[in-house]
Formats: C-alpha cells, structure tokens, sequence
C-alpha cells in the first residue's frame, strides 16, 4: 500500500484500519488463490496415470490375443480332422482287404481258388496295421490294437493251416472234417475281423463330424464373445471419453459463467484430459487475471464520470475558501476578532468539506483484489449513492432508496458490488431527464435465498429490439467516446461471479428497472459452491438484523 | 454621492452571500442576499434590482429558470450567472438567453466586483471600483 497521506492523522487511522482487517487482504486473496491453483496442479497429477492411449492399446492387444487363441484353436482343430480322414482312409483301406480276403475265402470253399490270394491279402492287412502301429494304437487303444493283431494272427494261421491241408494232398472224409473244422473258424474270426473294421470306420466317422462340428462352434462362440467384449469395450471407452467431454463442457459453462475456481481431480487417475484440466486452470487463472484488469479498467472510467462531478462540487467549498480568505486579507484591519475567527472557522471547515467530497471517490478508486465477506446491502447502497451524490445533484435528479427491514445480510465482494451499483445508478442518470427521480429498492426477491435491488428510472426505457444486447460487451446507446459498452457486460460478470443475476425490464418512454439478485449467506455451503472457494473469510455472518 | 446600485445575490451556499455582502456593499452596492430561489423569486416580483448575481445549480429551481424570470418581468436588470467550471454549455445557455455575463467558481471577490462594475456601466450607474485596477497575475 503505498499511499501519502496528508497529515500523521489520517496516516495512523489508515495503519490503524489496516491492522484491524488483518493482513492485507489483497496480499492474501491473492495468495489464497494461488494456493488453490496450485493445490488442484498438484491434486490432478498426483494420481496414478491410465492414459486413453494405453486403454486403446490394451483393447486391441486383448482382441489380438483373443483373435490368435481362436486362431491356434481351429488350426489344431484343423489338424485332427485331417489327422482322422487320414486315419478313416487307413482303416478303410483295411475293411476293403479284409472283405477282400474274405471274398476269396469264399471263392476257395466254393470253387477251391483264390485261397494264396486270400493268405496275401490278409498278410496284406496285417503289414497295413503293423505300419500304421502307432496311429492306431492311439486310436483303439492297446487293448483293441492286440485284439484285431489276434484275430489276424488266428485268421492268418487258419489259412495256413488249410494251405498245408491242400499242399498235403489228403482227400477223404478226414480232409473234409479238418477242413470243415478250419472253415467254420475262419469264417467266425473273419466276421470278427470285419466288424472289428466296421467298428472302427463308424467310430471314426463319428469322431471325425465331432471334430468339424467342434470346429464350427469353436467359430460361433468366439464371434459371440468377441462381439460382447467388443461392444463392453466400446462401451467403457466411449463412456471415459465423452463422460470427460461432457465434464468439460460443464466446466467452460462454469467458467463462462464467472465461477473461476480450478478444476480439480474427478477420478482416480490421469490421462490426456488431465492436460486439458491443466491447460483449462492455466486458462482460468489467465483469464481471471485478465478479468480483474477489465473490472479496474471499467472502475477508473466510472471514476471519470464521477470526477466530473466531484470537480464540480469541490468548486463550492473551494469557492467559499477563496471568498473568505480573500476578504479576511483585504477587511483585516477592520474586521475585530470575533468576525476574523468565524472566518478562519469557515475556512477549515469548507477543507473539511473539500476533503469529505473527494475521500469516497478515493476510497472507491484505490485499487483492491477481490474479497468476499458478509454485506448489509443497504448500507452498501447509500454508499454507493453517496459516491455518486455529485453526480446525482448535478444532473438535478432526485434519489430515493427505500428498504425492507431487517434484510439478511448478502455474501460479496465490496468494492467490485458497489461498482455493479454505480454503474447501474449512472447509467439511470443518464437515461433519467433533468427533474425525474430514481428509486432504489431493496427487498427480498423470489427466491427467498435471494435479495433483489431494483433500480427504477423513469427515463425514455429501452427499445424491445435491443433490450437483449445491452448486456453485451461493447454495445452502447451512447455516443462515440462516451461509454465502451463494457459497463454492464463487466456488471453481469461480477454479478454472476456472486452466485447472482442482473435482469432487465424496460418500457419505451416509461423507463427502465434493473434488477440484481444476490445470494445471502444463510445457506454457506451453496453460496461456496457457487461463488468461489477462494474466500479467505471463514466465518459467514449470520442473517440477523442489520446493523 | 453616486447612486446606489441594487443588487440582488442568490446562491445556495451561505458564505457566498456572507462574505459578498459586505465586498460588494464596500463598492457602492446595496445588496439582498439569497439562499433560497423561490424567496428570490417573490423579491424579484416586488423589487426591481439594477444587478441579479445568481447561482446556476441549484436544487428547485436553478439559475437559468431565474435569469429567464427576470428577462421577462425587467429586460433592464443585468443578470450575472455563477456556474461551476464542468457548466461551461449551461453556461453558454445562459448567454445566449441574455445574461450579461457568468463567472466560474471558484472566483476572488475582485472578479465579481469587475464584472458588476462592467454592468453598472452598461446601465450608466458608476461603482466604486476600477475595473482594470485587479490583480490578475495572482490568478
């Protein structure tokens, strides 16, 4: 605070004033807020991090795996189909000797041929199995491999048996009994052998369509299930992105809003959106910089229009000094000395005056950083009609504020509420003709956590076709270097900054009313949400009577 | 013994008729100090003054109101207005509705009594005040 002050006085009231409020609350609001942007920094990078990136990455590697599990599946699968035809080929390669060689066992009791082309068959069959040892092991087992090698090893010697019989030569009915003997077990293990082979080409068709229908299953459930997870996976992705979008999208209405408390962490863990979160504080911290320098830049130019008015007044009691002093200079001789006293008391108390008028201009210019703190609204009203009383007289317009009693007190930043004020009773003067009055009327709005000041003028109102720009940044009615068109746009952002609105109401030629509501602080907990978590005043005053 | 001017003073602020009665009375002037406009109004309704000194803001009624009242009731009378230095276009106004001249407060009592001196001529009334003698460099 580096301010020159007139006399010690007035410099020992200040200091005194500031020990009183504590630290300096520009120091320390300033302070607060850094310390939030920096705690949400923190907070929103000290969480484990799952990026976007890894989530996708991750979903196609699991569909990749899942897509090659299926993959290898139908591959073996694949392989035992061949493996069996292979083997079906084998074991009908078999049935056809066996049927064969039996063929010719026939043709031998019937015509007595054929019967070395049945031996060579059935050695035949026995050289196919023997071959295929292995595989068919595997198929019947051991116990039935040795079974079908018995009953080949019996037919073969069988026909041995009738070959040695035909070589001996011997004829009569002890050749026909032997050889009616061996022909009854031949054809006995013979069926044997042959249904032994049917049996085994059925098992093995069987287990042959198991495996192709396997095969087809093994296609459908996995279509199936990669569809599922395919649609959860879809799902769970799309709902962490357009989730966050929408989370941002609330955040910018925030923001837009006036409400510039950084963002803080909303999951357990950080991705891409945690930069965005990051750039978004970056931008708000920006942009609340940005924004105390056009509220203080629209404060000096209602300063201006005020100094106009202050130069104005201040010409009246400068007027009386010169006057009395100039006269006591030049009557001095003549005067006695109760007339030169009562002078001398003229003249100190016209300085006094003087500095009465400028002090509340000062006070209100003199640059201050945001601080909230429970407002008698009333109170903050006639000081703020006090500021513009110059104003006010100048223009010979009267003012009338009239309250309810007993308000609750409202949550706000002075300086920046006594602005929106101003800038609302300026703008009616100026809507206002020379004679007319404003009222200023402060009651309970709506909603009954809400106070509503109305400011009602009776000037020329607002024309239908551009009552709902006035609010817009840089639209302004009056003429070229006369206002920026930022007076009420800044106004509504402050406003809104309180948790409150301005609305507008106004017939053409009948005038116009403005109404703020502002939030009061029965309800802290709403009040912290909606203005800002930065207040460094901890305790919210209570909503008793005014004082 | 030269006649004496009548001169009517009317400003809201009290120290100005205070202290001007008696600057201007040291002059030649007899002077009828106002404070209020409608009491001057009703003066001026019964009194026909040589000099009207009048404020122009004032609440009620404001100085342009009177220097119309008193062009139309005596077009002789001399109207001075007092403005303030952010009047300048009211001040203009007035000229242009037939004030003899206006004077921007602050001002010392010498720049009051020239002005009143150039009236009292131009009403061939003398005063006793030189109107080239003032000290202008202390302005």
């Amino acid at each position: 605070m580096n301010q020159i002050y007139d006399s010690p006085d007035e410099a020992r009231q200040v200091a005194e004033a500031d020990t009183q409020m504590g630290p300096d609350p520009e120091v320390a609001g300033r302070y607060e807020r850094i310390r939030a942007a920096e705690e949400a920094h923190r907070a929103l990078l000290a969480r484990p991090r799952f990026s976007l990136h890894l989530q996708i990455y991750l979903g196609f590697f699991l569909i990749f795996l899942f897509v090659l599990g299926i993959s290898v599946a139908l591959v073996v699968n694949m392989y035992s189909v061949e493996n069996r035809l292979r083997f079906l080929e084998l074991v009908n390669e078999y049935v056809v000797q066996i049927d064969q060689t039996r063929r010719f066992e026939k043709n031998y009791f019937l015509y007595g041929t054929n019967l070395k082309d049945a031996v060579e068959n059935i050695y035949q069959a026995k050289d196919l199995l023997n071959r295929n040892a292995e595989e068919i092991g595997k198929v019947m087992g051991k116990a039935g491999q040795s079974r079908v090698l018995q009953n080949i090893k019996i037919y073969g010697d069988l026909l041995q048996r009738l070959e040695k019989l035909e070589q001996q030569g011997m004829r009569g009915a002890d050749y026909q009994r032997v050889k009616n003997e061996i022909e009854l077990q031949l054809r006995e293990s013979g069926h044997r052998l042959l249904s032994l082979g049917q049996d085994l080409t059925k098992r093995e068709k069987k287990s042959l369509t198991d495996a192709i229908a396997h095969s087809r299953y093994i296609t459908i459930y996995s279509l199936i299930f990669l569809l599922i997870f395919l649609g959860v996976y879809a799902f769970f992705l799309g709902a962490r992105i357009l989730r966050t979008i929408k989370r941002f999208s609330n955040y910018a209405q925030r923001i837009a809003s006036g409400d510039y408390t950084p963002i803080t962490p909303a999951r357990g863990y950080r991705d891409e959106f945690t930069d965005l979160a990051l750039a978004f504080n970056h931008m708000i911290q920006e942009l609340e910089n940005r924004e105390a320098v056009l509220i203080q830049s629209h404060k000096m130019r209602a300063v201006g229009t005020l100094t106009a008015g202050v130069a104005h007044e201040l010409n009246n009691p400068l007027n009386n000094i010169t006057l009395t002093a100039d006269m006591l200079l030049e009557d001095y001789d003549s005067l006695d000395d109760e007339e030169r006293k009562e002078m001398i008391t003229d003249v100190v108390n016209e300085t006094a005056r003087s500095k009465k008028i400028i002090s509340n201009l000062l006070d209100f210019a003199r640059e201050s950083s945001s601080q909230l703190e429970p407002l008698d609204l009333v109170q903050l009203l006639q000081e703020t009609i006090d500021l513009a009383s110059n104003q006010i007289k100048l223009s010979g317009i009267k003012i009338e504020l009239q309250a309810t009693d007993n308000l609750p007190r409202i949550h706000g930043d002075i300086q920046q509420l006594e602005q929106v004020f101003l800038n609302l009773i300026l703008n009616a003067i100026d809507a206002s003709p020379k004679g007319s009055k404003i009222q200023v009327i402060i009651v309970p709005a709506d909603d009954p956590h809400y106070l509503a000041v109305k400011i009602i003028d009776f000037g020329s109102g607002i024309p239908c076709n551009i009552l709902n720009s006035i609010f817009d940044p840089f639209f302004t009615t009056k003429g070229k270097g006369k206002g920026t068109g930022l007076g009420l746009c800044v106004s509504q952002g402050i406003v809104g900054k309180h948790g409150g609105r301005i609305r507008v109401s106004s017939r053409e030629g009948a005038g116009s009313t403005f109404t703020v509501t502002l939030p009061i602080t029965t309800i802290p907990a709403e009040i912290g949400a909606a203005t800002d978590s930065r207040s460094n005043i901890s305790s919210f005053g209570s909503p008793g009577p005014q004082a | 013994m030269p006649e004496r001017i009548e001169v009517l003073l009317l400003d809201d602020e009290p120290i100005v008729g205070k202290r001007l009665k008696p600057a201007l009375t040291k002059i030649g002037c007899d002077v009828e100090v106002f404070e209020n406009p409608r009491e001057a109004l009703e003066r001026i309704d019964q009194k026909n003054f040589d000099i009207v000194v009048t404020d122009i803001r004032m609440d009620e009624i404001d100085g342009i109101e009177i220097l119309e009242h008193v062009r139309q009731k005596a077009p002789r009378t001399k109207v001075i207005m007092i403005t303030g230095y952010a009047m300048m276009s009211l001040a203009r106004k007035a000229m242009e509705k037939g004030a003899f001249d206006f004077i921007a407060k602050p001002f010392k009592p010498n720049e009051l009594r020239r002005v009143i001196a150039r009236a009292a001529e131009a009403l061939d009334l003398s005063v006793d005040f030189e109107t080239g003698a003032d000290d202008e460099s202390n302005l």
